[in-house]
């Protein structure tokens, strides 16, 4: 009976498709899923704007079977705002990043609570609800640069972020203990992951400076989280993540990647700000045009390396 | 060895399991597609092992069992056993062609575990620990897997023996 399992078996076998179809759907699959492979790559970006830069030449190696050998001369540096979105839409959290050809990356992080035109027009973080265009428009007015590409995701995903790292370390010169945010944190180096991650990126309440003490803590998570990035989790992490980010109509993701060849050089610092200023439609601070546009000329043009050490 | 000295030397033998596990060449396809491309995306790691082809045979094995699989191959399932059915009052039983078709009808209505493991024994060749390996479980499971579905068409053979005995 065994050779006649043996037969009916191979027969079913031979039934099988032609192997050049097959393989022309691969072929045609690969070019379908290689800008998909590399917007969820790019998309991390937003997320964490320094990961970011690691996992991308991490995608690119693992879909491109041939890799260039250089990268084409159309590359160009870009200005890409990052954007993580609150629960009710506000842009949270904004980095506003400068992509060097040669992959390094030196990022601004805009207070949320800048006011856009003066006290009393529209503070910075209501106005991508509005229209993204309002938001991108008014980041040109006060930087003096041309925004290239934004991309944005939810907060919430960060505490998936982490937990996808396995945790990332963070250091508090206090502990934090905050019913707002369900921060509940220890003094020095600890790890966080979930809902703590989460709690540690929003908490406001409570720290010396407010959300400026807060966009210290995003930076610090960021440098912190880029360092947990292997080749091993980082595509996993891009497909947790990707799912979640959204970026703008006509970016060619492909061309924006071919950058990223090595290790990456990050430096981040926040846009200076003046007074915290109250007005009829909220509290606020006031952002002198003059002093931004030089700072983020100054910051963009190589800036000063950030600072690791512990935060509020 | 790369991923595309891989593909180029394995695809047509992939293609040739998956369909005989499957049996159904549509879903076959499917299954190897989708595999190669996720094995692709870590070829860094499956090309470095000793035995890459065995690692996707177990990706593809792994795919055709898992729940997603699990209506299609039903339907199949169903088809075949109506032929499985009509196979014996219908061929000729001193046809070998017939006989083929008759035996690979019930073999298309065996438990989907129990036909990989008849096809990686009697098409791959695969030894109790390589079949193990392949379908994630222990050599002893391999055993009363493949002595299970021995069982189901011996007692199929002599039931058809039978029934054409008294026909002939």
């Amino acid at each position: 009976m065994n050779d006649l399992i043996r037969s009916a078996i191979a027969a079913e076998a031979e039934e099988r498709v032609d192997s050049r179809t097959v393989l022309a759907e691969l072929h045609k699959r690969k070019k379908r899923r290689k800008p998909f492979g590399l917007i969820v790559g790019v998309a991390t970006l937003t997320a964490t704007a320094a990961a970011a830069a690691l996992i991308i030449p991490t995608a690119v190696k693992k879909t491109d079977a041939a890799p260039a050998t250089n990268p084409p001369a159309t590359v160009t540096a870009q200005n890409v705002l990052l954007l993580g979105l609150d629960d009710h839409e506000h842009t949270d959290t904004m980095v506003y990043a400068r992509f060097e050809t040669d992959g390094s990356v030196n990022v601004v992080s805009l207070p949320r609570d800048a006011w856009t035109g003066g006290a009393g027009g529209k503070k910075i973080n209501g106005l991508f609800l509005d229209d993204p265009k309002s938001l991108t428009d008014a980041v040109e007015r006060m930087t003096g640069t041309k925004v290239d590409h934004y991309a944005v995701v939810r907060m919430s995903e960060f505490g998936k972020i982490a937990d996808a790292v396995g945790g990332v370390e963070i250091c508090l010169t206090a502990a934090a203990k905050d019913k707002f945010s369900g921060a509940d944190l220890p003094a020095g180096k600890s790890t966080v992951k979930g809902d703590q991650a989460l709690a540690f990126l929003r908490q406001r309440h409570g720290l010396p400076m407010g959300d400026l003490d807060r966009i210290k803590r995003h930076q610090a998570f960021l440098t912190a989280l880029a360092a947990k990035i292997t080749k091993e989790n980082a595509l996993p992490l891009a497909r947790e993540i990707g799912r979640t980010i959204r970026v703008d109509q006509g970016w060619d993701v492909l061309e924006f990647a071919q950058r990223f060849q090595g290790p990456v050089k990050i430096r981040a610092a926040t846009l200076p700000v003046g007074d915290s200023v109250s007005t009829s439609t909220g509290t606020g601070f006031v952002v002198d045009p003059a002093q931004a546009k030089q700072f983020v000329e100054k910051q963009f043009a190589g800036g000063e390396p950030s600072q690791p050490g512990c935060v509020s | 060895m790369g991923f595309d000295q891989f593909v180029a030397e394995r695809l047509d033998r992939l293609l040739r399991y998956a369909t005989a596990i499957a049996c159904d060449k549509h879903l076959a396809q499917d299954i190897v597609q989708n595999v190669l491309m996720r094995a692709q995306s870590k070829w860094d790691r499956i090309g470095a092992m000793d035995a890459p082809y065995l690692y996707v045979k177990r990706m593809v094995t792994n795919d055709y069992l898992s729940w997603r699989h699990r209506r299609a191959a039903r339907e199949i399932a169903v088809e075949r056993s109506e032929l499985a059915r009509h196979a014996p009052s219908t061929a000729d039983p001193a046809d070998a062609h017939a006989e083929r078709e008759a035996m690979r009808a019930r073999i298309a209505v065996l438990p989907r575990k129990q036909r990989a493991a008849l096809v990686l024994r009697f098409y791959e060749d695969c030894s109790d620990a390589e079949i193990a390996q392949v379908l994630g479980c222990a050599e002893s499971t391999v055993r009363s897997q493949l002595s299970r579905a021995l069982q189901t068409l011996r007692s199929h053979e002599l039931a058809r023996s039978a029934t054409s005995g008294v026909h002939s």
